[in-house]
């Protein structure tokens, strides 16, 4: 690679993280450009394992990781361009939301002038201005959210890494954060988000990187990765409900439904479907409309399809 | 959109950023005092202690008020040596400097340096400056307060021929100088233990016996020990019973000098450990 996408690029290199023996990630290599990029995987898949990588708060066990040119060993330099919103929901005890964002904004080493000026305008584009003066311990989850989302882009980085940042908002709250999303990658910035449901990030992410059990599964676009993913493989979704033929017939109307056998015991029904995305949309409407009592929907493959369609499931958030 | 950065980015000038460093240090110290130390009760609580002690003998004064060297005796053997020094502040600082990494990763916030453009072995510098200013403060003025409830019942004219033409004023300024550097070395034991032990209890209760066990030892183990460079500054020299291993002690300078070479020894290798130290908040 050249020096030149080097310096604007996040680089991942072998990357491999273990807790003990405990897997974290393992053999990651990504370029991430600017613009927004999803980190897409269930808990435990190891977002937060790359992303803690990224800022130097974990050293990988293998590989080396660079953020525009520079490692997460130079503190110095590092966080002069790269803004982290961790996943931890804590805060230094005793501030108020605006001493929060303007005491770091001095340990940066911002004058008090230009730290007062620089916090206000972060907490603006929060649309946390209100509540700044109360303290922190007071917030609601989403204001806390939005209060580490100030604090993460108030020294205006080039680099924003934000760990499940829509988790806990509002949909008011968070039709804002993406906007601020889409503003900050409009204007060159690299803003990484990670979210364990995938319909949340992908309408708005550049790329994607999709994640399970500590490797990369698919990344890049996020159209060339759905079809990609969808047209070889057909997803399986597993059903458990009463009336397992009504549904059966009803599914059957649907063209990206490939198959959909009742189960022995029929007690459910597994559906093939080319479009996990809108097989959930119909069945919600199906259920509307006959009142079949839905027990569960899961994704039924144990390999990669299974991961996708979890991933992508509209249930598979909802841990 | 980053033209308030580049006027305080470093190294305009050549070298190393020592400006920035500074105000660096200066935001750390005043972030820490503003969320650290506001309603620590169990501080406040030793700090009083020492003048509480002296309020109490006040009391026993009131018999034979000219009675100066009695009271000189009292404050250096009772007041100040086993009570202040040996308990309160060895306490304090356990209290404060062990805490000062802890209670970060206990209540998750530590991260939050470690995402400024910071050094971290300025982070533990700017840490342990927090705690000399805070464990100073506040054990300084306790010394005082101490030193002065000590000699205010006696004799008026007794007390200020004692404080202005003799040694007092001398002897306050010894355990000043004692108190500080208490803060200094007992400061950078437990910041360094802090990166070596989980909670700051057993390295703590280990030192307070060694400490205490420090008169019965051989002149060569005393000179491991906190307490023999401390007790050798105190202005009036104090019995230490008939079990007591006598051993020279130390010149001024050389534990004065000592002293401090232990706290710039332990603070480094306290800015070596952080710089590889992990946020995992996992066995907090
Ligand atoms: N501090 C830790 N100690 C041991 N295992 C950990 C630690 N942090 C994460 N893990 C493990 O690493 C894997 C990835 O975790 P994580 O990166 O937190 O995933 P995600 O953010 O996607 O939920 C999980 O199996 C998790 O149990
Ligand atoms: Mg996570």
């Amino acid at each position: 690679m050249t020096t030149d996408t080097t310096a604007s690029r996040v680089h991942f290199e072998n990357v491999s993280k273990f807790y003990g023996d405990v897997l974290g990630v393992n053999r990651v290599n990504l370029s991430i450009p600017p613009g927004i990029t999803g980190l897409v995987g269930p808990n435990g898949s190891g977002k937060t394992t790359l992303m803690n990588m990224m800022v130097g708060l974990i050293q990988p066990s293998r590989g080396r990781i660079s953020v525009l040119g520079i490692t997460p060993g130079q503190p110095e330099e590092l966080f002069r361009k790269v803004g982290y919103a961790s996943q931890y929901d804590a805060f230094p005890p005793g501030l108020t939301g605006y001493q929060f964002i303007e005491s770091y904004l001095r340990v940066h080493g911002f004058s008090a002038r230009e730290a007062e000026a620089m916090a206000w305008k972060a907490i603006e584009r929060v649309g946390l201005v209100e509540p700044a003066k109360r303290k922190v311990a007071g917030y609601s989850k989403g204001m806390r959210q939005r209060i580490r989302l100030a604090q993460a882009l108030a020294h205006e980085p080039a680099v924003m890494v934000l760990d499940e940042p829509l988790n806990g908002l509002d949909p008011m709250a968070r039709a804002e954060a993406i906007d601020l999303f889409r503003e900050l990658a409009d204007g060159g910035l690299h803003v990484i988000v990670s979210s364990h449901i995938l319909h949340e990030v992908d309408l708005i992410s550049d790329q994607v990187v999709l994640i399970n059990g500590g490797y990369i599964v698919a990344e890049g676009d996020i159209g060339d990765v759905r079809d990609e993913m969808e047209e070889e493989h057909p997803v399986q979704v597993l059903v458990r409900c009463d009336r397992p033929s009504l549904l059966a017939s009803k599914v059957f109307e649907q063209d990206h439904v490939v198959e959909a056998r009742i189960l022995d015991k029929g007690q459910g029904l597994l559906v093939r479907t080319r479009d996990a995305d809108k097989f959930h949309l119909v069945l919600n409407d199906i259920v509307m409309e006959t009142g079949i009592a839905v027990e569960a929907v899961a994704p039924a493959d144990a390999d990669v399809n299974a991961v996708y369609q979890y991933l992508i499931g509209s249930n598979g958030g909802k841990l | 959109m980053s033209d308030l950065t580049a006027t305080t980015v470093p190294g305009a000038r050549a070298g190393l950023p020592w400006g920035q460093w500074w105000s660096q240090l200066r935001a750390i110290v005043r972030l820490e005092l503003r969320k650290g130390f506001r309603r620590s009760f169990g501080l406040l609580l030793l700090a009083l202690m020492p003048p509480f002690i002296a309020a109490m003998h006040m009391i026993k004064a009131v018999r034979d008020t000219s009675d100066i060297a009695g009271a000189t005796q009292v404050f250096a053997g009772l007041i100040y040596q086993a009570f202040t020094l040996r308990i309160v502040i060895f306490l304090a600082c356990v209290l404060i400097f062990g805490n000062l990494i802890r209670r970060e990763t206990l209540d998750r916030s530590l991260h939050y340096y470690f995402l400024s453009p910071v050094r971290r072995e300025l982070l533990v510098v700017a840490k342990y400056v927090t705690g000399l200013i805070v464990s100073f403060g506040l054990f300084g003025t306790t010394t005082v307060l101490a030193f002065v409830l000590t000699y205010l019942p006696y004799d008026s004219t007794a007390v200020s021929q004692f404080l202005f033409h003799g040694p007092g004023l001398g002897h306050l300024a010894s355990y000043l100088l004692v108190t500080f550097l208490a803060c200094l070395g007992y400061g950078a034991v437990f910041l360094f233990f802090g990166f070596f032990f989980k909670s700051p209890a057993m390295p703590a209760l280990v030192v307070f016996g060694w400490e205490g066990i420090h008169f019965l030892l051989p002149p060569l183990l005393k000179e491991i020990s906190v307490i023999h460079y401390l007790q050798s500054l105190c202005p009036v020299p104090v019995s230490e019973g008939p079990l007591a291993m006598l051993s020279d002690a130390p010149a001024p300078w050389v534990s004065i000098v000592g002293l401090c070479a232990l706290a710039v020894v332990l603070v480094a290798v306290s800015a070596w450990k952080i710089r590889r130290m992990e946020i995992t908040y996992e066995e907090a």
